[in-house]
């Protein structure tokens, strides 16, 4: 099953930056590259989906179309939450 | 320097607002006079006006706080403070949304009644949200 992750922030979030290829990096080893869509939202350019999506603070990331994080979650908590899709 | 007064009618707020103002952290006296009295500079008075401004753009005084934090600290920058501008425009958004359903669930209790002199009793309006009172604790 692909998995769809979006990272919806404003561009130019310094927060994000540097924690995204992290947090991408974590995605590809516990699903695996061919079953990742990765896929960063701009929040300016995609505002209705945002809010469509519950979106209230910034970073955010959601799961196949499901807001899981509203703030960058850290890489544990990350990985627990791919791994929790993993066994359902 | 003005007192609270003084300072209040530049700015257009009362001296209660000044007052509640200083309890939230947004605004402090420049210094006091020997009875205690607050005075004021005129950085205040463009403070009060920066708060007024904020307000009407849909801030919190908790959001407006986070501004002045943000616009005094060296570390921030105006990404940081646009952050913040977009993430109160996704509340209104969230906010406007919500009152498009209450007005969508008000146009069909009104379309389903006719008014009229008849007893609240056979109130179309009464009875469907009595109904739904019904549905929701099922």
């Amino acid at each position: 099953m692909i998995v769809k992750i979006e990272v919806i922030a404003a561009p130019g979030c310094r927060k994000c930056a540097g924690t995204q290829g992290e947090l991408r990096a974590i995605a590809a080893s516990v699903l695996g590259e061919d079953r990742l869509v990765w896929r960063e939202v701009n929040v300016l350019k995609e505002f209705d989906y945002a809010v469509s999506l519950g979106v209230l603070s910034m970073p955010a990331i959601a799961i196949n179309g499901e807001l899981k994080f509203s703030s960058l979650p850290t890489p544990e908590q990350f990985r627990t939450m791919l791994t929790t899709l993993e066994s359902c | 320097m003005h007192t609270i007064g003084k300072v209040a009618m530049l700015a257009g707020v009362s001296p209660d607002t000044l007052r509640y103002y200083e309890k939230e952290h947004l605004i402090t006296p420049a210094s006091r006079t020997n009875a205690g009295y607050r005075l004021y500079d005129d950085q205040a008075v463009r403070r009060i006006r920066f708060i007024k401004t904020a307000q009407h753009c849909g801030f919190t005084l908790s959001d407006i706080h986070e501004l002045l934090t943000l616009k005094q600290a060296d570390s921030a920058c105006c990404e940081d403070v646009r952050s913040v501008a977009i993430e109160k425009k996704l509340r209104i958004e969230h906010k406007l949304r919500a009152l498009q359903a209450m007005s969508r669930a008000l146009d069909e209790l009104i379309q389903g009644c006719a008014g009229g002199e008849a007893t609240t009793d056979n109130c179309p309006i009464l009875a469907a949200l009595e109904n739904s009172l019904h549905e929701v604790s099922r």
